[in-house]
């Protein structure tokens, strides 16, 4: 095949890629490994004391077998901790005080590898040049009261994983996401009561969905607040479903912090469907953005890459829907645009927002220019185009016309100047206190994330004020 | 389209995040040192995540020098000019063991490899590289659960320097961008999307010999039932994306070795042994993606 220059007839791989092993979305493909049956007694249940017993959380880790307990005392721990033992739970003793220091040398804090039902609890992890705590190609995950601070990608981080929680967790500091979950449909992922500032993105969620739900949590001063996105060059593709309810969201427009290259576009931005599906924005309160607080827009990505026309992975994703470009057919184009279709945002309280509380913006992408999006009983002030939700009420039909009145000029806000990054080592991030700690630390027994997590009652939540 | 025009046209848009791309090369080939066997083959180019597991490593550019550790030991000068990544202080007297510890391009500290291809040149002057992002996989065919790290000190070349005939894409290539597929001469990129080298490295080896006099017989390319015969022990499949600040015309580009079709990629293991074990153990044999490079998420 005599094929050069940019624009390649991509198709054509579709087939062989066809046949290739699936990534695995989700799934995680772990089994029941313990290997390192040493020290923890064999049994599960056990609890192995860092560093009384062991020297090193590794070490303690290593020597965990599914069902035992790694508690960890106070202290400054140089390691960088990798799990492959399904259901054991880390845990510190005093949140604040029990911290994983990276010292921009090593990579992850804690990194659960295709280890089914692991917790980690109570920790502080800082300066790793990845990730704070990360999951990957697990069934079964939960962070309960981290904090992550001044990390190099991310601050808690779960890709391909599935059936996981994260709670009462804080994340500072990171250039992507203080916050993410990755690669996953359904996903059976509840983000309960965190708090992500100072970071290049507060939630980024890339082609994740289904039964995701980010409530009661606290997403400010970040360059862009909460944003479900979509590109091909993860599983999954697109993203859709999650459902976004009874969170703080507010003064996104941090120029003086770390970012990735584009996520830097979407500064001062609230909540940003960008690309994103059915998703659900509810009951949330949203302000003091430079541009938008809730908004719906496409995304452009850049040399996509080929793409499967069946699935490949558990994932039941990887596919691009229709209206998006005809891949069995079409040359894939240098920049491929994902619209953002079918969001439905209702009785949020958003105001103060630089140009407009609500926003939709289709570029003529979808069959009609509401890209059936839909808002309505939003509490807002400005939008655009003007009276949005008279134009693309929930239920109703949208406007036929009017769509040009005061609609964003996004070529203009892409063009206008930022600031750019600050080095994510050198950021002057704010003290984030005493965090709350686990309550019985000491005691409480070892409980592993084994099968979807409880969703939360949604009809329990209403706007929370401003704080 | 180039980046300015997608920030002209287009949104608020927060690309985020993760990942991406990158369709690697294949990686049925069968080295030709192998009697008997089949020889290297083209392979229809891929995307990125149909392979699943892999841990990756990306290095910045460290140095250029005509030196070359493995074929030509000792000899500063011998050899034709060499753009190296990972291990700084490599020479032409290094082995693996001098390597471990010692200073690294590569964000991982415990990869202190040595990763090197030929410059490559337009119009006789060296373009210096963007970086390299090592990945390491499991080629199709092999079974996870029985890869191995490289044992330290191992020496690998991929690709053939003298450059005879075209070589397989499951070998050497020059691509575009993140996407897209490989081709053995040099493609006018567009400016979004600049030029790549990626050669894919032999992932089986004879267990017993950290070298061969040609530097090859030691090791073989996979087949689709795997590793076996005189090379029964299998690896991790290294595939180096090297990245090029070249878009455009390419009239004038070749590499210090000759012209495009000379493309080749030599390894040469330093790593921390405890880490590279780590990571062959946990993500290659576990099939989880434990990375997912920065370079991959965006044409650089």
């Amino acid at each position: 095949m005599d094929r050069t220059g940019g624009k390649l007839k991509r198709g054509v791989a579709v087939a062989v890629i066809a046949l290739v092993a699936a990534a695995g979305c989700g799934g995680g493909g772990s089994d029941d490994s313990s290997d390192g049956s040493g020290g923890g007694g064999g049994g599960g249940d056990d609890t192995l004391e860092v560093p009384g017993e062991f020297d090193t959380i590794q070490a303690a880790v290593d020597a965990a077998t599914p069902g035992d307990l790694v508690l960890v005392s106070p202290g400054v721990y140089r390691e960088a901790v990798s799990v492959d033992t399904d259901e054991i739970v880390i845990r510190g003793l005093d949140r604040d005080e029990t911290i994983l220091d990276g010292e921009f040398e090593r990579e992850n804090g804690i990194r659960v590898v295709g280890a089914d039902g692991v917790a980690v609890e109570n920790l502080t992890a800082r300066n790793y040049t990845f990730n704070g705590f990360f999951w990957t190609g697990v069934d079964g995950f939960r962070g309960s009261y981290l904090s992550a601070i001044r990390n190099g990608d991310y601050g808690v981080y779960a890709f391909e994983s599935v059936n996981g929680v994260f709670e009462h967790s804080y994340a500072s500091g990171s250039p992507d996401a203080g916050v993410y979950v990755g690669a996953c449909y359904p996903c059976n992922v509840v983000i309960d009561d965190v708090v992500s500032e100072w970071n290049g993105l507060g939630y980024s969620g890339t082609n994740a969905g289904g039964d995701l739900y980010i409530v009661n949590s606290v997403f400010r001063d970040n360059r862009v607040g909460v944003v479900p996105n979509v590109g091909t060059y993860e599983p999954c593709f697109p993203q859709r479903e999650v459902t976004i309810v009874g969170n703080q969201v507010y003064r996104n427009n941090n120029g003086e912090n770390d970012v990735i290259d584009f996520a830097q576009l979407a500064l001062g931005n609230g909540i940003l469907l960008a690309g994103a599906l059915d998703n659900v924005v509810e009951r949330n309160r949203v302000w003091e953005h430079d541009i938008t607080g809730i908004a719906t827009v496409p995304l452009p990505e850049d040399d996509p890459q080929e793409v499967a026309s069946d699935n490949l992975t558990e994932c039941e994703g990887d596919a691009i829907p229709d209206g998006v470009v005809d891949v069995a057919e079409a040359e894939l184009p240098d920049t491929l645009l994902w619209p953002a279709q079918r969001n439905r945002i209702v009785d949020n309280v958003v105001d103060t927002s630089g140009l407009a509380d609500l926003a939709v913006a289709d570029l003529g992408l979808s069959p009609t220019p509401d890209g059936g999006n839909c808002l309505s009983g939003n509490t807002a002030g400005s939008t655009a185009p003007l009276d949005l939700q008279a134009k693309a009420p929930c239920g109703g039909a949208p406007a036929a016309a009017g769509w040009d009145d005061g609609a964003l000029d996004v070529g203009a806000l892409i063009a206008r100047d930022k600031p750019p990054p600050v080095p994510y080592e050198d950021v002057e991030l704010p003290d984030p206190g005493n965090q709350p700690e686990m309550p019985d630390a000491a005691t409480a027994p070892a409980r592993p994330q084994t099968g979807p997590p409880e969703p939360p009652d949604l009809g329990a939540i209403t706007v929370p004020p401003r704080s | 389209m180039s980046r300015s025009v997608v920030a002209a046209t287009l949104a608020v848009v927060a690309l985020a995040v993760a990942v991406g791309a990158v369709a690697v090369a294949g990686g049925e080939d069968r080295g030709s040192a192998e009697g008997g066997r089949a020889g290297p083959v083209d392979e229809p180019n891929r995307r990125f995540f149909a392979d699943g597991a892999q841990f990756a490593v990306e290095c910045g550019f460290s140095h250029a020098a005509r030196v070359d550790p493995i074929v030509w030991p000792g000899l500063t000068g011998r050899s034709h000019r060499h753009d190296f990544f990972g291990a700084t202080a490599v020479s032409a007297h290094s082995t693996g063991a001098d390597l471990v510890g010692s200073p690294t391009t590569c964000r991982v500290g415990a990869d202190t490899a040595a990763y090197w291809a030929p410059s490559l040149v337009r119009d006789g002057e060296p373009v210096t590289p963007g970086g390299m992002t090592a990945y390491y996989r499991v080629a199709p065919g092999v079974e996870p659960t029985e890869v191995v790290a490289y044992p330290l000190g191992l020496a690998a070349i991929a690709g053939d320097a003298t450059g005879a005939a075209p070589q397989p894409s499951g070998v050497v290539g020059f691509g575009c961008g993140r996407g897209g597929p490989v081709a053995a001469t040099i493609p006018a990129c567009d400016a979004g999307s600049p030029l790549q080298l990626r050669v894919t490295f032999p992932d089986c080896w004879d267990g017993e010999h950290l070298d061969s006099p040609d530097h090859r017989a030691h090791l073989a390319y996979s087949a689709s039932d795997g590793c076996g015969g005189d090379h029964a022990v299998s690896l991790p499949r290294l595939t180096l994306v090297i990245h090029y600040p070249v878009t455009g015309d390419p009239a004038g580009l070749s590499l210090a070795s000759g012209e495009p079709q000379t493309a080749h990629a030599d390894f040469l293991n330093g790593w921390d042994e405890r880490a590279l074990r780590r990571e062959v153990e946990s993500c290659l044999r576990r099939s989880v993606v434990c990375t997912i490079p920065d370079s991959a998420r965006a044409a650089t």
